[in-house]
C-alpha cells in the first residue's frame, strides 16, 4: 500500500474509527485533564485561546502512539519476511483483512448483532488500567504511557493496517507503513483532545455513517485484491479489465509493457501448444506493477526499474487462461492461449 | 451483589468502556464489566450502599439506559 493512501487512510476513516475506540477513554480523558489543571492553576474556566502548555500533553500522547505503532509495523513486517507471504498466503490475509472491514462496516450499520463480532474488544483488566493511569498526576509520563498503550486498543481500521503492515513482508515498509498512517490520524486526535469531550461524542455520531461506507468500500477493495492474487476468474477489477479488452482489436506479440499504470496490453493473445518465451519491458517504472505474481505458474518476480527481462512459459492447451497481477494485487491482467502456432511471432 | 444490566443502546467497544468507568464514580461499586457484544454490562455492588435504580440513574446520565436482566 502506498505510503500517501496510508496517510490519507489514516487522516479520514482512521481518524474517526480510531477516534471511536481510543478517543473517548484516553484523549478526553487526557483534555478533561489538562483543563483541570488549568484551572486550578489560572483560576479560569477552559479558554478558546490556544495555550502551547495545553497542547503540549496531548502532542506528547500523540508522539508516543507514532513510536510505539512504528515499532509495532517494524515488528509485524519482521514477523511477515520470515514467514515469507506465498501470493496465496498474501491473498487470503487480504481476503480476510477485507471480510473484517466488511463485517465492521456492516455492525457500524447495525445490519444483525453477528457483526458485533468482528470487534475485537480489549480485556476489561486492560482497560481498566489504562483508565486509572490517565487519572493520574497530569505529568508527561501519563500521556507517553497512554500513547504507548493505544497500542492494546486498536479500532478496525487500525488493525486492517497492522495486517497489512505483516503483509508487507518488510520490517522497514511495515515501519513506514504504520508511521504514514498513525501520522495521518494524529490530527483529529489532537483536534478532540483539545476541544475536549462534547466536540468527540457530536464527531463520534456524525461521522459514523461515513465511516461504515469507507469501511465497507475499503473491504469490498481488499478482498478485490484477494481474489486477484489468488488467480481467481472473479473480482470486481479484472472483470472491469477484461470488459475493457473486448473494445480493444486482439493484441499479440511475446512482450508485455510494464507501465506505471499497469501491464499492457491487459489481455495478450497467445498461441497455444507451444513452449513461450514473454519478455517484460520496463522503462523507469516505479510502481508495484514491477512486482509481478502469476499464481497458476508460481511465478513471482520483481522487475528491474529499466530493462527486459524473459520469462518461459510452459506449453497450454488452446483455451487455457493465465492471470497475473503486481504483488498488491492490482493491475488485473491475463494471457490467452487461443491462437495457432504461426498466428504471432517467435 | 453481582447484578447483570441489558444495555441496548450501545453502539461501539467505547461504550462498554464508558459504562465500566462508572466503576470509579460511585460510591459502593466494587467492579463494572460491560459488554458491547453481549449488550450487557454486570456490576458488581454493596447494596447496603447502593440500590439497582441509583446504578440506572448514574448511566442515565452518560447517556445510557440499562435494564435489570431478570435472569
Amino acid at each position: 500500500m502506498d505510503l500517501i493512501v496510508a496517510f490519507i487512510t489514516g487522516l479520514t476513516t482512521g481518524g474517526l474509527g480510531c477516534l471511536a475506540v481510543q478517543g473517548g477513554l484516553l484523549t478526553s480523558t487526557l483534555a478533561h485533564q489538562i483543563e483541570l489543571d488549568l484551572q486550578v492553576h489560572n483560576g479560569a474556566g477552559s479558554s478558546q485561546k490556544f495555550r502551547p502548555h495545553i497542547a503540549q500533553p496531548i502532542l506528547f500522547f500523540l508522539a508516543a502512539k507514532l513510536i510505539a505503532y512504528t515499532i509495532l509495523g517494524y515488528l509485524l513486517g519482521s514477523v511477515g519476511s520470515v514467514l515469507q507471504l506465498t501470493p496465496l498466503m498474501s491473498a487470503i490475509l487480504y481476503f480476510a483483512i477485507g471480510i473484517f472491514m466488511i463485517g465492521n462496516g456492516l455492525r457500524m450499520f447495525n445490519v444483525h448483532p453477528i457483526f458485533r463480532y468482528f470487534v475485537i474488544e480489549p480485556p476489561s483488566a486492560l482497560t481498566r488500567y489504562i483508565r486509572r493511569k490517565s487519572k493520574n498526576g497530569a505529568s508527561f509520563f501519563t500521556p507517553i504511557l497512554l500513547g504507548t498503550l493505544t497500542i492494546f486498543l486498536p479500532c478496525g481500521v487500525t488493525q486492517a493496517m497492522m495486517a497489512t503492515a505483516l503483509g508487507t513482508g518488510s520490517p522497514l515498509q511495515g515501519a513506514t507503513l504504520m508511521f504514514a498512517f498513525i501520522l495521518g490520524t494524529s490530527p483529529l486526535f489532537f483536534s478532540v483532545a483539545y476541544f475536549a469531550t462534547q466536540l468527540g461524542s457530536a464527531i463520534e455520531k456524525y461521522f459514523t455513517r461515513i465511516v461504515a461506507v469507507t469501511m465497507l468500500l475499503m473491504g469490498l477493495i481488499q478482498v478485490d485484491t484477494g481474489l486477484n492474487l489468488s488467480g481467481s476468474a472473479f473480482s470486481f477489477s479484472r472483470t472491469i479489465s477484461i470488459l475493457e479488452a473486448y473494445a480493444l482489436p486482439t493484441q499479440t506479440g511475446l512482450s508485455i509493457e510494464v507501465t506505471e499504470n499497469g501491464y499492457s496490453p491487459q489481455t495478450l493473445h497467445l498461441p497455444a501448444n507451444q513452449d513461450l518465451t514473454i519478455e517484460w519491458v520496463t522503462r523507469n517504472t516505479q510502481t508495484c506493477a514491477r512486482s509481478v505474481v502469476i499464481p497458476d505458474l508460481f511465478y513471482q518476480t520483481i522487475l528491474p526499474t529499466t530493462g527486459r527481462v524473459e520469462f518461459d512459459i510452459p506449453a497450454q492447451e488452446k483455451g487455457a487462461i493465465i492471470r497475473y497481477t503486481c504483488s498488491m494485487g492490482m493491475y488485473p491482467s491475463q494471457l490467452v492461449f487461443d491462437l495457432e502456432s504461426t498466428e504471432t511471432d517467435q | 451483589m453481582k447484578k447483570t444490566f441489558n444495555v441496548p443502546d450501545m453502539t461501539c467497544p467505547n461504550c462498554a468502556m464508558h459504562l465500566e468507568g462508572l466503576e470509579d464514580e460511585i460510591p459502593g461499586v466494587k467492579r463494572i464489566t460491560a459488554s458491547y457484544r453481549k449488550l450487557n454490562m454486570e456490576v458488581e455492588f454493596d447494596e447496603t450502599m447502593l440500590t439497582v435504580e441509583q446504578i440506572i440513574l448514574a448511566a442515565n446520565k452518560i447517556g445510557y439506559h440499562p435494564e435489570p436482566n431478570p435472569a
